[in-house]
């Protein structure tokens, strides 16, 4: 028997049609004699009895696909169709002879004995098969319209509260839902918080920081007048400072994994990232309609603008695609552009949708009702737009990419080089291009004369200055004055027609499919199909803030809950899907939902009318009976004591040693530091040097946290969080017994105690006011007496002088305050 | 339970002592200690106190090193001469077809069990006859982060207590001036695998070098004799008597809040990590510092700069740990994701971690503490018998390989089985449940019996699962 060449032996590459295809068995081409054979007997047969169950345009039984080479020489899940090497056990062969009990095909009639035999003669000429390109289509199992079944993708309904027996209770409709939960179960909600406890939550909530002292006596004033009016004037005083922006922007942060950052094995970083935290923080201090700051960080290079100003605001809002991490050393240049493409599906997709669509890459999503075609169809509109992301070229970075420069400059440039300096700088450039050329040479001759080669460790340095230099250079005009550079994407001139990658690899193109969204979402507004001038970002952010999308609302208004009582509606509040939980009160999460797009998507009106309620202002009192019915607290039969999180409790710390800097600084510490290798000039030292601005603006580099960040469970940037942990560990103790940072807030705090307050009592109250933010009882006040007493004769016992000792001991007091549960906790 | 105050003084005499002896002498010390403890105050012991196991335990503590990402099993600890056989054919692989990829590399026999190991673990094989490996694992989601956690806690649904916390919650610790549950190098996000969930806080690890992934880089650990230091070990101001003082007001303060507050775990567990702090502060400096160690025995684990030099380390400290009697260690190594580039990354994270762990069976066994010390090897799933794009390949829960060496099990054994290709278990099947019930076993605890009730329900690792796996038990 004649035999081709075996199809895995002969691996040439080529490409096909699209420049992409890495064919995986190129093999001799059939002649004409045998095409005009395939043609003739074998197509119309595979057409006429095997098509109806093994096609792409009917059915793919057994995973067997026989209208294309590829699909025939797979085989389907039996294995190969086809053994060219042993062509009498070719399961092809003994299905259609019926031989096989199992598998008789076609299973009602067996074929004709010419057919059979022209099967046979076609398996023995070697199976030539011209369908050269015809692809693999990757078909669905998925039914979406069941899918589409799933509470989350069912358009949230506007609801009524419900009757509660407790009237006197609720002071909202929101309540009523709570409260009918609760009457259900038969619990009682908890009492009332007390003034202190409540303002010093609330404090926290929306602004990150505590209450001062004259605000905790000036509140008290007022709440003795009229608690209500007191109470929800604080509200919205809160609401409009500055550091509401600072605290529900760090939230917004966590979920869209704001680093300054690469990640990953080379871990450079992006010097140009803060600019997206400002706007983040920005917009939710001017309340920007969540819709729109959703459309502005997919597609704001596309909306329309009015100034430059406000286009500024958008090329930087697109920062949002261009911040995640990414594996730098990819040779791959296509396989990068498809992983940046996935990561930047996997973080719209959960921080918005709170879906993992970027699971379906591989193969259809193994929970929710998403194809893999459905990943592919949006992962053109992401490889039709380029992504800014600047890093500079090193050996073990090679995909660096320039930055957006923004049409208006910065008042205060970030960065100044003087004449003499840029005279300093090209010299210095000049010089290590001339040493490059020498070195290289010099290599090349070693080579040539095989003498020793330890130029290359040279080389490499030198392109690693001189790629330095440049990029220094490259940021500033020509007066030395720094551009004003953001990260961030455009669309490319025309857009990618993607093509589906079998078990996402590279080599194994499927079909194409059109750019497009995930089907089980489609609405009455979803855009089909996507304009062929354009990536489709536009029409992606049309559609994910669409009144009409069942999940943007939803997800938003749970992430805002979830901030303000400790647990989600939805617990897993990136996870909306069926491996997701499932609401504790559904139909308060679509009544919320529902209002928030009513309310023009006002962040701030959605968190005032959810501090309004009385179940957030409802003291955290332990209930036995309660907590065994409900131990998790899903119903909120008490308000969830929880620990400050990594921010507030630093923050808190300067408040209480009144060292707090409420100035935002400018840029951030990557940015003076510039383009490097986090650890290098970007050093642990300089990433934990004690600053007093607020954690917010603390360098957030991937994988080199600062420690009083790390330590106390700040999100990491490689994933999108929604929910913090909450750890509990010896290595927070020894932080706040021993880090210098924690000494040093002690000591400053004693300081101002001295300064503020004359007698010892009087500066223990003072003290209990800074840190737990309620007066010192008299016990409280005896012992604070009782330890500053002790320790100083102490101290004393052991040589100190006595006025040192004292001071001392008032330090270490103080740091024991904050190192103390009920300052890390909010009750 | 002894009062803080007296807990200093019994410290400062044992310091006081301590410094005519090497370490290890004080850690026995302190060990009898807390046994002393135990039995004339066992009224009210401490929620680390050592506990009884509920039967004859087999294995006293656990090295658990953990391999993120999942490691090709075929490629290292079960041998398929089928697959390579079937090389480049196409494979049944349940819905998805792929053609097989039979392993680059050699396997051969090893020990006088014959145990088939690769080529890419030479060192490891030397150890052939101390190896159980289980062959028929198998785990319920082939998802990254849905599998460790299930790995870690049984349960990737919930936020469950961890198999070290569930071993500390059992057992207790043997030395109380270390934390019970130790974890090296976690990586980030990892918070719920070594997590305490609704047991005491005080049981969930405590995590060494997770702060900064580059705070060890080889310039520093030149420069610095005192290695892999925990931060802020050390006050610079204090002597240990005036912390104390401050310590003792701290808690007085936290204890208050305790009792207003009436039922806060949170707060419990802040109380019990400061007196675990302030004991580590004593003890952790000398236990890492690697400098006592011989040349010999830095080769052996092969610390020593190369690519193995930083899972070396951490080998090394596992073992000091465990000697000085802390229950449970988990050492982490990462990147085993090989979708690509196997023939070239998978080699090079087996070299990384080959000679250290052969280096750490080696001197366990020298020391006579492999008996009873029992060491884990897995990874969160195994990896498909089929090529992902040619030179990679693709999760698979379905069947898979982790080992067990020491601490009671059947050395120079296999038990379970793939099918021929490797991609599903046939024999010996093994759930997470059934290997977490096997662990625990091991460890004299019985895993429907080790329960805690939580709102009025008793929970257990292996919730209303898990089968021990007798076959495998010395």
């Amino acid at each position: 028997m004649k035999m081709r060449s075996h199809p895995f032996l002969t691996g040439v590459l080529s490409l096909s049609a699209t420049g992409l295809l890495l064919a995986q068995d190129q093999e001799v081409a059939p002649s004409a004699e045998e095409v005009k054979f395939f043609e003739e007997k074998i197509r119309p047969a595979l057409v006429e009895y095997c098509y109806k169950c093994h096609s792409a345009d009917e059915k793919i039984k057994g995973g067997l696909q026989l209208d294309t080479r590829e699909g025939l020489r797979h085989g389907g899940d039996s294995g190969p169709a086809l053994e060219l090497d042993k062509p009498e056990e070719s399961l092809l062969w003994t299905a259609i002879t019926w031989q096989d009990e199992d598998y008789e095909m076609p299973p009602k009639k067996k074929l004709p004995a010419s057919v059979i035999a022209d099967f046979r003669k076609w398996i023995e000429m070697g199976a030539p098969d011209p369908r050269e390109g015809e692809r693999v289509v990757i078909k669905t199992g998925i039914d979406i319209a069941e899918g589409r079944e799933f509470w989350s993708f069912q358009k949230p309904e506007k609801r009524k509260a419900p009757v509660v027996k407790a009237t006197d209770w609720p002071h909202s409709e929101v309540d009523r839902f709570l409260l009918a939960a609760l009457e259900e179960e038969g619990l009682t909600p908890a009492g009332d918080a007390g003034a202190d406890v409540l303002l010093r939550r609330l404090y926290f909530d929306l602004t990150g920081l505590p209450p001062t002292p004259e605000e905790f006596e000036s509140y008290g004033t007022a709440w003795r007048r009229d608690p209500v009016a007191a109470y929800r004037a604080k509200v919205d005083e809160l609401l409009s400072r500055t550091q509401f922006g600072e605290r529900w922007g760090r939230h917004w942060l966590d979920v869209a994994r704001y680093a300054e950052s690469s990640g990953k094995e080379t871990n450079m970083t992006y010097p140009h990232a803060w600019r997206y935290r400002d706007y983040v923080i920005d917009s939710f201090n001017e309340d920007k309609p969540y819709d729109q700051f959703l459309s502005e960080q997919i597609a704001g290079d596309l909306l329309e603008v009015e100034s430059d100003e406000d286009w500024q605001e958008n090329l930087i809002a697109t920062g949002f695609l261009a911040l995640g991490p990414k594996g730098l050393n990819e040779r791959n240049g296509r396989q990068f552009a498809l992983d940046l493409a996935d990561e930047q599906i996997d973080v719209t997709t959960q921080a918005i949708l709170g879906l993992t669509v970027a699971c379906a890459r591989c193969h259809d999503h193994k929970f929710d009702p998403i194809p893999t075609v459905d990943y592919y169809a949006l992962s053109g509109i992401f490889q039709s737009t380029r992504t800014y992301f600047g890093t500079i070229n090193l050996a073990v970075s090679r995909r660096g990419t320039k930055l957006l420069e923004l049409p208006v400059e910065d008042e205060e440039p970030m960065d100044t080089m003087s004449a003499r300096e840029m005279a300093f700088v090209k010299e210095r450039l000049s010089e290590a291009e001339e040493d490059l050329v020498e070195m290289e040479r010099t290599a090349r001759e070693n080579r040539r004369t095989g003498g020793n080669n330890n130029a290359q460790q040279q080389i490499l340095r030198l392109r690693r200055t001189v790629t330095t230099l440049r990029a220094r250079l490259n940021g500033v005009d020509s007066d030395g004055v720094a551009k004003t550079l953001a990260m961030g994407v455009q669309d490319y001139p025309r857009p990618v027609e993607p093509t589906v990658l079998v078990r996402g690899e590279l080599d194994r193109p499927a079909q194409e499919v059109p750019r497009g969204f995930l089907q089980v979402m489609a609405h009455e507004e979803t855009p089909e199909p996507l304009p062929p001038d354009g990536s489709g970002r536009l029409q992606l952010a049309q559609w994910l803030t669409s009144p009409e999308n069942p999940l943007t609302a939803r997800v938003m208004v749970n992430r805002i809950w979830q901030k303000l009582f400790g647990q989600g509606l939805v617990t897993s509040t990136s996870n909306f899907g069926t491996t997701g939980k499932a609401p504790s009160h559904p139909e308060l999460l679509d009544y919320l939902a529902v209002r928030f797009v009513e309310d023009d998507w006002s962040v701030k009106s959605m968190i005032r009318e959810l501090v309004n309620t009385k179940a957030y202002q409802m003291s955290s009192e332990f209930n036995r009976g309660a907590y065994l019915k409900d131990p998790a607290n899903a119903l909120l039969w008490r308000f969830t004591p929880r620990r400050l999180d990594a921010e507030a409790l630093r923050d808190a710390m300067l408040c209480g040693s009144g060292e707090i800097d409420l100035e935002r600084p400018l840029g951030s510490m990557v940015s003076r530091t510039g383009d490097t290798v986090v650890g290098q000039r970007l050093s642990p030292e300089l990433l934990n040097r004690q600053v007093t601005y607020r954690s917010v603006y603390l360098p957030f580099v991937r994988d080199s946290l600062p420690e009083s960040l790390a330590l106390f469970d700040a999100a990491d940037p490689n994933l999108v969080t929604g929910e913090r942990e909450s750890t509990n560990v010896p290595g927070q103790a020894l932080y706040l017994m021993n880090n210098a940072f924690v000494l040093r807030r002690g000591d400053v705090m004693a300081q101002r105690l001295l300064e503020e307050a004359e007698e010892t009592e009087e500066q223990i109250r003072l003290a209990f006011k800074l840190t737990y933010g309620r007066r010192a009882s008299t016990l409280e006040v005896e012992q604070g007496r009782e330890f500053l007493w002790s320790f100083t004769a102490a101290a004393v016992k052991k040589g100190e002088e006595r006025e040192k000792a004292e001071s001392q001991a008032l330090g270490v007091f103080c740091q024991g305050l904050l190192a103390s549960a009920e300052f890390r906790y909010l009750n | 339970m002894m009062s803080n105050s007296e807990l200093f003084s019994r410290r400062t005499a044992l310091r006081s002592i301590s410094s005519g002896f090497g370490y290890l002498a004080f850690a026995a010390m302190a060990d009898q200690q807390v046994r002393a403890e135990k039995k004339t105050d066992s009224a009210a012991p401490g929620p680390l106190a050592a506990k009884e196991p509920h039967f004859a335990a087999r294995a006293k503590r656990v090295i658990f090193l953990s391999m993120r990402g999942a490691p090709s099993h075929v490629d290292t600890f079960e041998y398929k001469p089928q697959l390579t056989k079937d090389d480049g054919k196409e494979g049944k692989v349940g819905r998805s077809r792929g053609r097989l990829l039979g392993s680059p590399w050699e396997f051969s026999q090893h020990g006088e069990s014959g145990l088939w190991i690769s080529e890419l673990m030479p060192e490891i094989a030397t150890h052939a006859d101390e190896l159980c490996l289980l062959s028929g694992m198998h785990t319920d989601l082939p998802a990254h982060p849905q599998a460790q956690v299930q790995m870690h806690t049984g349960n990737h649904q919930f936020v469950r207590p961890s198999l070290g916390a569930w071993t500390l919650y059992g057992l207790g610790t043997e030395n109380a001036n270390l934390p019970g549950f130790i974890a090296l190098n976690p990586g980030n996000g990892t918070a719920q695998h070594f997590g305490s969930s609704f047991l005491p806080a005080i049981y969930q690890a405590a995590r060494f070098g997770a702060a900064s992934g580059r705070r060890n880089s080889p310039r520093r650990r030149r420069s610095s004799g005192r290695q892999e230091s925990v931060p802020n070990i050390k006050n610079p101001r204090l002597e240990a008597d005036l912390q104390r003082l401050q310590l003792d007001y701290v808690q007085k303060l936290n204890r208050a809040k305790l009792r207003r507050d009436v039922h806060q775990p949170e707060v419990e567990g802040v109380i019990e990590s400061f007196e675990l702090a302030f004991r580590m502060q004593d003890k952790v400096p000398d236990l890492m510092d690697l400098s006592d160690e011989s040349e010999k025995t830095l080769e052996l684990y092969g610390v020593d700069g190369s690519a193995t030099d930083q899972f070396g380390r951490q080998c090394l400290l596992a073992r000091r740990f465990v000697e000085a009697g802390v229950r449970f260690v988990e050492l982490s190594h990462s990147n085993w994701d090989h979708h690509r580039n196997l023939s070239e990354d998978l080699p090079a994270r087996c070299n990384e971690v080959d000679r250290p762990i052969a280096g750490l069976l080696a001197d366990l066994k020298r020391r006579d503490l492999l008996k009873d010390t029992l060491v884990i090897w897995a990874g969160e799933f195994g990896r498909t018998p089929h090529a992902q794009g040619g030179d990679g390949r693709d999760h698979n829960n379905k069947g898979y390989t982790t080992w067990m060496a020491g601490g009671g099990v059947k050395g120079g054994f296999r038990y379970g089985a793939t099918d021929p290709h490797g991609y599903e278990a046939v024999m010996g099947k093994m759930h997470i449940h059934d290997w977490h019930a096997t662990i625990l076993h091991l460890l004299g605890l019985h895993h429907e019996k080790l329960t805690y009730n939580h709102a009025g329900r008793d929970f257990r690792l292996t919730d209303v699962h898990g089968v021990v796996a007798k076959k495998i038990l010395a």
